[in-house]
């Protein structure tokens, strides 16, 4: 599941002209590691859900990889 | 010392000192006012309100085809003038600068763009009085610190700008900030005022910290409900949340404490509705190069609570406008653009709710080339469109989706 995530983090990353990432851990920030911004959380969203069909962010913003890995964990 | 405005992308603080200082030696005046910088953009207007010359405030991503389509122009150097400082007031400080701005002349006029109900960009006009409409000027405002959390060339930032303006307040950049940067300003600059759309506060929460300092939340630019009023009371628990509607084309209109707008019976023979639709008087608006009628139709669609005093709730809009966190994007104008691709044979821009920035907008494109991918399409929009339109889902299907009566589906 976590070298899904970071292929659909990489493909919001290419698509707004941002270096990609070569690995992911649970621990980094969406928004201050990563460098995602809102538009590109949004686009996170809808990526993840079309693949899990589960909306990540439906009760409010989570903030690290490992927070939407525990969301998809739980469905 | 009350500082004018503190920036994260600028190491000090700008005190008024230094404002004053800077609009006393400033030689030229440009029109146009097209500067991602925070401080540019206010000091130009500022500028242009002691000269009483017009100012247009461009936003600082417009891309250059979007600029000769909005204004005819990409460049404005040859706009520059000299200002004559012979007929213009040397500022001694910032209680006479203010005294000034208050007495602006009628001639002043601030110009912005705005995507338009019609779909057609257009140029909205205020003057002194139509853009300072809400602004109150009192002891009790003068301590404020203003969180801006706005673009400072739309309509919703302006309007900020005046109220701490004419007040003398501190004004901290909070917009583009990441979260725990906002919260450190926050804190750090006993922020008592923000205001912002439904979609920055959704980014703040859920959030652990409590913020005693702030006074007031203003949200607007969106839908607002009752679940984020639950969780702003409770982390910013000394303050008075307000939801305003406002539009480019009006400035502020109404204000409410809940998501039902109650309109003073003052104000009521200026508003109508019309097939649900919320209706304002073109005394109440400001001006376009169009002619406007005597009602415009603001595409706002709303449920009538009561009809004495006339109360009411917004539910959606009625135009094709999509709403990305306060940003209004016509569909019509980003399928244009992507049909500027040659190998495009055809595209459907529509939005899809999302649960961080309210809607989000997603394309579909028919195309034979294998070559253009989704990666492509994006990187040359990035040279048509501000980032904001450009769709963050293409999907590459052999025919476009439509509605039985054959018109391209938005939703």
């Amino acid at each position: 599941m976590k070298e899904k995530i970071l292929e659909i983090i990489n493909i919001v990353l290419e698509n707004r002209a941002k270096e990609k990432l070569t690995a992911l851990s649970p621990k980094m920030h969406l928004r201050n590691d990563i460098g995602l911004d809102s538009l590109d959380l949004a686009e996170l969203t809808v990526r993840i859900e079309a693949e899990y069909d589960i909306d990540v962010f439906e009760d409010g913003i989570v903030n690290t990889v490992s927070e939407i890995l525990k969301k998809l964990k739980s469905k | 010392m009350v500082f004018f405005l503190k920036d994260i992308e600028q190491v000090k603080s700008i005190s008024w000192s230094f404002l004053i200082q800077d609009i006393n030696t400033s030689l030229s005046y440009n029109p146009y006012c097209k500067s991602a910088r925070y401080y540019d953009v206010f000091k130009h207007i500022i500028i242009s309100l002691i000269f009483g010359k017009e100012i247009i405030l461009l936003d600082s991503d417009f891309t250059d085809s979007e600029l000769k389509k909005l204004t005819g122009y990409s460049e404005y150097e040859k706009f520059n003038q000299v200002i004559d400082k012979k007929n213009l007031p040397i500022i001694g400080n910032k209680e006479e600068l203010i005294e000034i701005l208050k007495k602006t002349s009628d001639d002043w006029k601030i110009s912005l763009f705005t995507s338009g109900t019609t779909g057609i960009p257009q140029k909205v006009t205020h003057n002194f009085s139509s853009i300072t409409r809400f602004v109150k000027i009192s002891d009790q405002n003068t301590n404020s610190i203003w969180g801006f959390a706005y673009n400072p060339t739309h309509m919703a930032g302006i309007q900020v700008f005046f109220q701490a303006l004419l007040n003398g307040n501190s004004i901290v950049r909070l917009f583009g900030l990441n979260p725990l940067e906002i919260h450190q300003k926050i804190q750090e600059n006993n922020i008592t005022h923000i205001s912002a759309t439904p979609t920055f506060y959704r980014l703040f929460l859920p959030c652990k910290e409590v913020f005693q300092s702030v006074r007031r939340i203003t949200s607007g630019g969106e839908k607002f409900n009752e679940k984020m009023i639950v969780q702003l009371s409770e982390i910013f628990p000394n303050a008075k949340i307000t939801n305003v509607y406002a539009s480019t084309e009006a400035g502020t209109l109404f204000a409410t404490e809940n998501d039902i707008f109650t309109i003073k019976a003052e104000n009521e023979h200026f508003i109508r509705i019309l097939d649900d639709e919320l209706l304002i008087h073109s005394n109440l608006m400001g001006s376009t190069d169009r002619n406007i009628d005597e009602w415009f139709k603001t595409g706002d669609l709303v449920e009538v609570i009561s009809e004495n005093p006339l109360q009411f709730r917004f539910i959606s809009r009625k135009t094709d406008m999509i709403n990305i966190g306060g940003y209004k994007v016509n569909p019509l104008e980003v399928e244009e653009a992507i049909l500027s691709l040659p190998e495009i044979k055809n595209a459907r821009v529509y939005s899809k709710s999302n649960s961080v920035m309210g809607n989000i907008i997603c394309c579909e494109v028919v195309c034979d080339n294998k070559e253009i991918t989704e990666s492509s399409v994006r990187t040359f929009l990035q040279s048509k469109l501000q980032e904001f339109k450009i769709p963050r889902i293409i999907l590459f299907v052999s025919e476009l989706s439509t509605t039985r009566t054959g018109k391209i589906k938005r939703n």
